[in-house]
């Protein structure tokens, strides 16, 4: 990639990150945060609050499954048995009062989609767009965006019908950003498969071994470096373009919790996911010492990539490559010598 | 000479249960019953009661206990549609029969009882005698047991059980049960003759039981009433249980369990059988009785892989799966046999979960992952190491070894 | 093997100082069952004499008193009893100090005992007794055999012996609770939690007055056979079972939670599976995963992927839950994952240690 529009990306899509978690400009009405044991939201939900914190931003916490009001949190809306039209109200009386900027965090969608006391009359997109669609017209217009967290190892409850899509289809399809969670280190760990071309590991669940739940266990103690967590952030648009971008978010140890300055970096711009080439050391010094020029210069090296194998025309089956011939288109630095070579 | 006498020795001890034998041991048996523990005898392991499943290898099996712990439930998971399961209930019932406890059978008619597999004497006491009076054959085993080393005292054997059904447990190839300290003595073993009740007796499948106590047991059928029909079987065991004198052991037998020709469909329902099988373990763990209980099910209709088998197991807590071989007796001729005196085994025997052990965190019997092997014989249900033997063509190298091994033993024993 | 301490150093931060509020999930699986483990979770909050202190478990210096509430659903009082023996601890006795307190979810929560058994329980006093001299009944004939037998609710008629009676009155009134379902949804399960909650209440209540409110242990033991045995069909789910049991929580401590997750009850529901799963299936697996995604710790037995050995029980592996870091506290944050194999000895010690040591 260019360095050009290397750069222009990290500073395009750090600034978009930026805006999505600090809630600016109401980037994303619905957020959906896909997490799994493996790499639960958390930290994620966490630093959320942290920022909204810092902008003073009203935070509401519908807590499905937490049971103490997390640090940070304004009010935080119990939803232990509660039908999803009590939520809804529970939470338009928290807000009443409250500034125009609103941040609602659920910590687990799922309870609510399994529950059986939901299942007749429940409707998935009328309850999470009643957080965001003031009840009344009158009402001031606010600023609110909705965060929902959805865990993805949790079977999804029996369709109520089979024709309707799965509740993890509908809310992707809702939410204006969808934050896919992974380990950084499964993600370190898959990358070193997959440059070795090996099958990526499988972490947890995924194993399928008998008992296990949770495959995650601490790296060696002082290795901070491969702590955090990797944010796979697929944003839409309102001019309907999308963007997918990879990111990566430090563990909450490694910065103050005032800090201003944006600490999500890119994960491809991260030293142990793309180590920096040492480019200077290894030429030079290391090449073997000859009279002929074993490099390849950038265009070889591109003219190279370009030749089309001769078994990859034998697959199709049809053109002049069938069967496997060789079909070479002589250049002009060919040098071809009529009585030696044969074609 | 030597060769014929050791084939004998090596025979079942039920081989050579001379017919007044079993006589003799029934007046003892009824002599001792008024004591109030018929049958049950206190664990090596750690002294809790334990009876007897009427067959002598499944006994040894049990982590140490030598027999099954009073208040547990065992849970034998049979694949394919051979009835192995079956016979292990039949002398599990035998035995209790003969031990004067109550046998309870569910959803059975009458006549599975008087299928019971016909008594041949205490599994260890007709060996006694026997063995005793051949010294020949006594060396033998004393020979056989410097082999051994180690193995010096198995479960069944260490109280006061003779040492011929140490023997036994051995030539069976249980020789891995060896955990207890080698208490068994010839002390001990003066205990044998009247004094001590038999624990475990050797039945024979082709023969009918003939016992007086036959007649008491409580058949309770699966008959559809207005009432759940697995709460009104609870009702009926627990109405038995509680009406019958409070000494008295009782056997809980549920053959087939969900078995479509005897259960109705919905019996598979999880909140209909769990909470049956749950109640059934609360009634056994209840600490004025003295009930154990065998269920079987057919795995091939309820796979182990399923949610509610598992669930079964769970509430079970011994679990013990047979894999019979695919019926093919050539086939069968060379695998597992370690002689060619023994027979062939007809399946695989895991052991998933053992009573106490695992309910304590599992572990440490030695048992436990081992490779079983069971054949059933007319006589009884033998359970033993299962170990491939060497590949076809070593048969002949063997057998070689086999009989020059075999002077050798007559060199040391005569 | 040398005798073991009853709590393993290594598994002492694991099992001791569960910060407030948390939810500790113990999955164990059908050949690697987690009794022993909770049974050092009693150890570490109810045992650990004086001299023991070392690892600071001990209530009576620093900080507040801790007392235990045990629900099990599948062992009886007589299994934790006798395997608490072995640990040195007096489970009836802490009963009668108000320290400990047993509901018991296996004898009658299905159905109830008939009437009629009154006849066996009235003629049982005279009856066992002799036989004990002989042949012990249970395994633990302790001087007053009939102490540790679970004394019926007050309130419910059910029979019990004389003997019983005057050790009951004796003793006041015993907190061990028989749990018994009845209805379905959620009404049959505030039923339970109403009666477990009572018996949390009754122990929190100081027994001279002026003494601080003391911390409580909550352990659970199988409360997903209560899911398996009812499932969707009776109108309890994994959502309901998850609420009731964050129900329990907001009156305790801390909350020990023993689950079983056998390959069955987890994987058949995956999306990967091969087979439609069952609902049985589909239940377990939303309770198990979603409450480990509620937990500060997950406790995982499982048997040894090399197959059984005579030396190792099986394989505990210690990870940090979903929920794990949401309240910042000091003391928490000490443990770290890790994954050691154990072995349960046959006097009831446990060894733990890593692999290859």
């Amino acid at each position: 990639m260019a360095p050009t529009s290397l750069s222009h990306r990290q500073t395009h899509n750090l600034l978009l990150i930026s805006k999505l978690l600090g809630h600016r400009d109401t980037a994303s009405p619905l957020t959906l945060l896909i997490d799994s044991l493996e790499q639960p939201a958390t930290p994620l939900i966490k630093e959320y609050i942290r920022r909204a914190k810092i902008s003073k931003v009203h935070v509401t916490l519908i807590a499905f499954e937490t049971l103490k009001p997390l640090d940070g949190v304004d009010s935080f809306i119990y939803a232990r048995r509660k039908n999803p039209s009590e939520i809804a109200k529970e939470v338009a009386t928290a807000q009443q009062k409250t500034p125009t900027r609103r941040l609602i965090l659920i910590d687990s969608i799922n309870p609510l989609l399994r529950a059986q006391r939901a299942n007749a009359h429940f409707h998935l997109p009328t309850f999470l767009s009643s957080f965001l669609i003031p009840s009344s017209p009158s009402a001031p217009k606010s600023d609110t965006s909705l965060v929902v967290n959805f865990h993805n190892d949790v079977p999804n409850p029996p369709a109520q019908s089979p024709y309707q899509p799965s509740p993890l289809s509908t809310l992707s399809f809702l939410a204006t950003t969808v934050i896919t969670l992974h380990s950084f280190s499964h993600i370190l760990a898959q990358k070193a498969a997959r440059d070795r071309s090996l099958a990526a590991p499988v972490f947890g669940l995924a194993e399928e071994q008998d008992g296990v739940l949770l495959g995650r266990l601490d790296k060696p103690i002082g290795n901070e470096s491969t702590q955090g967590i990797v944010l796979e952030m697929e944003h839409r648009r309102r001019s309907g373009r999308g963007v997918l971008e990879w990111y990566i978010l430090p563990p909450a140890s490694s910065y103050p919790p005032n800090q201003l300055k944006e600490i999500v970096t890119l994960l491809d711009d991260h030293p142990l996911y793309r180590p920096p080439v040492d480019s200077g050391a290894q030429e030079g010094e290391e090449e073997p010492q000859s009279t002929f020029e074993l490099g390849l210069t950038d265009r070889q090296r591109k003219d190279r990539e370009g030749v089309v194998l001769p078994y990859f025309d034998a697959q199709q089956g049809d053109g002049p490559g069938e069967g496997g011939r060789i079909l070479y288109d002589m250049g002009e630095e060919d040098d071809f010598d009529e009585e030696e070579d044969e074609i | 000479m030597s060769f014929r006498k050791r084939n004998i020795g090596l025979s079942a001890g039920a081989d050579r249960a001379p017919a007044p034998n079993a006589a003799t041991a029934q007046p003892e048996q009824a002599s001792t019953t008024p004591e109030s523990n018929p049958g049950i005898r206190p664990s090596p392991d750690d002294g809790r009661p334990t009876t007897s499943t009427g067959s002598l290898s499944l006994d040894n099996l049990l982590a140490g206990h030598g027999g099954l712990p009073i208040g547990k439930m065992l849970l034998i998971e049979e694949n394919g549609t051979t009835d192995f399961a079956g016979a292990l209930l039949r002398y599990y019932a035998a035995e209790g029969v003969v031990q004067d406890q109550k046998i309870h059978v569910i959803g059975m008619p009458e006549q599975w009882g008087r299928s019971l597999p016909g008594l041949l004497g205490p599994a260890d006491a007709g060996d006694d005698k026997k063995s005793d009076r051949r010294k020949g054959d006594r060396m033998k085993i004393a020979w056989r047991y410097e082999r051994l080393g180690e193995f010096g005292a198995g479960v069944a054997g260490s109280r006061g059980w003779s040492s011929p059904m140490k023997r036994n447990a051995h030539v069976r190839g249980t020789q891995t049960l060896t955990r207890v300290a080698p208490a068994a003595t010839s002390g001990d073993q003066t205990m044998t003759d009247g004094v001590q009740p038999a624990f475990c007796h050797s039945f024979d499948l082709t023969k009918r039981l003939t016992h007086p106590s036959i007649a008491n047991i409580n058949y309770i059928p699966l008959v559809p009433s207005n009432e759940p029909l697995f709460a009104s079987i609870h009702k009926k065991l627990q109405q038995a249980i509680s009406q019958s004198p409070p000494n008295i052991a009782h056997r809980v037998i549920i053959p087939s369990l969900l078995n479509p020709t005897l259960y109705p469909p919905e019996t598979s329902q999880p909140d209909i059988l769990l909470p049956f099988l749950h109640s059934l373990k609360a009634l056994l763990s209840a600490p004025t009785t003295r009930i154990t209980a065998m269920v079987t099910i057919p795995l091939s209709l309820f796979s182990r892989s399923s949610g509610l088998v598992r669930w079964m197991e769970i509430i079970s807590d011994g679990v013990i799966e047979l894999c019979p071989f695919p019926h093919s007796a050539d086939a069968l001729g060379a695998s597992g046999a370690a002689t060619s005196h023994e027979e062939p085994p007809q399946g695989m025997l895991k052991t998933h979960r053992l009573p106490v052990l695992h309910e304590r965190g599992g572990g440490s019997d030695q048992n436990i992952g081992q490779d079983w092997a069971f054949t059933l014989s007319r006589r009884k249900f033998e359970i033993k190491p299962f170990s491939l033997p060497p590949a076809e063509g070593d048969k002949e190298a063997q057998d070689g070894a086999a009989s020059g091994g075999m002077p050798k033993k007559a060199d040391l024993e005569f | 093997m040398p005798a073991q301490p009853p709590l393993p150093p290594l598994l002492a931060p694991y099992v001791s100082a569960l910060p407030q509020s948390s939810l500790t999930l113990l999955s164990s699986v059908l050949g690697a069952t987690g009794n022993w483990l909770i049974l050092r979770y009693l150890y570490s909050a109810l045992g650990a004499p004086v001299g023991d202190a070392a690892f600071g478990l001990h209530g009576s210096e620093g900080g507040r008193k801790r007392k235990v509430v045990l629900v099990s659903f599948l062992r009886g009082w007589e299994f934790w009893r006798s395997e608490a023996k072995r640990l040195g601890l007096d489970l009836a006795r802490l009963t009668d100090k108000r320290q400990f307190a047993f509901v018991d979810g296996l004898s009658e929560l299905f159905y109830t005992p008939t009437p009629s058994s009154q006849t066996t329980t009235t003629t049982s006093t005279s009856g066992p007794a002799p036989s004990r001299t002989v042949l012990p009944v249970r395994s633990q004939p302790g001087p007053l055999p009939a102490r540790g037998v679970p004394q019926p609710a007050p309130a419910r008629p059910t029979p019990t012996n004389p003997h019983q009676q005057v050790q009951q009155q004796s003793r006041g009134p015993g907190p061990v609770k028989r749990l018994h379902l009845s209805g379905t949804g959620v009404q049959a399960l505030d039923a339970l939690e109403n009666d477990i909650s009572s018996v949390i209440k009754q122990l929190k209540t100081p027994v001279t007055p002026g003494e601080e409110e003391p911390e409580i242990l909550l352990i659970v033991d199988q409360p997903d056979l209560l899911l398996a045995a009812t499932g969707p069909a009776k109108g309890i789910g994994a959502t309901e079972m998850g609420e009731w049991i964050m129900g329990l929580q907001q009156n305790v401590h801390a909350t020990v939670l023993a689950l079983s997750a056998d390959s069955p009850l987890i994987h058949n529901a995956a999306e990967s599976a091969h087979q439609p799963s069952t609902p049985l299936e589909m239940e377990s697996a939303a309770f198990a995963i979603g409450s480990a995604h509620r937990a500060q710790m997950v406790l995982q037995l499982r048997n040894l992927e090399t197959g059984a050995a005579r030396d190792v029980s099986g394989v505990l592996r210690v990870s940090k839950g979903g929920a794990w870091g949401q309240v910042d506290a000091g003391a928490e944050d000490k443990w770290e994952e890790r994954e050691v194999l154990y072995f349960v000895q046959r006097d009831g010690g446990v060894c733990v240690f890593g692999r290859g040591e």
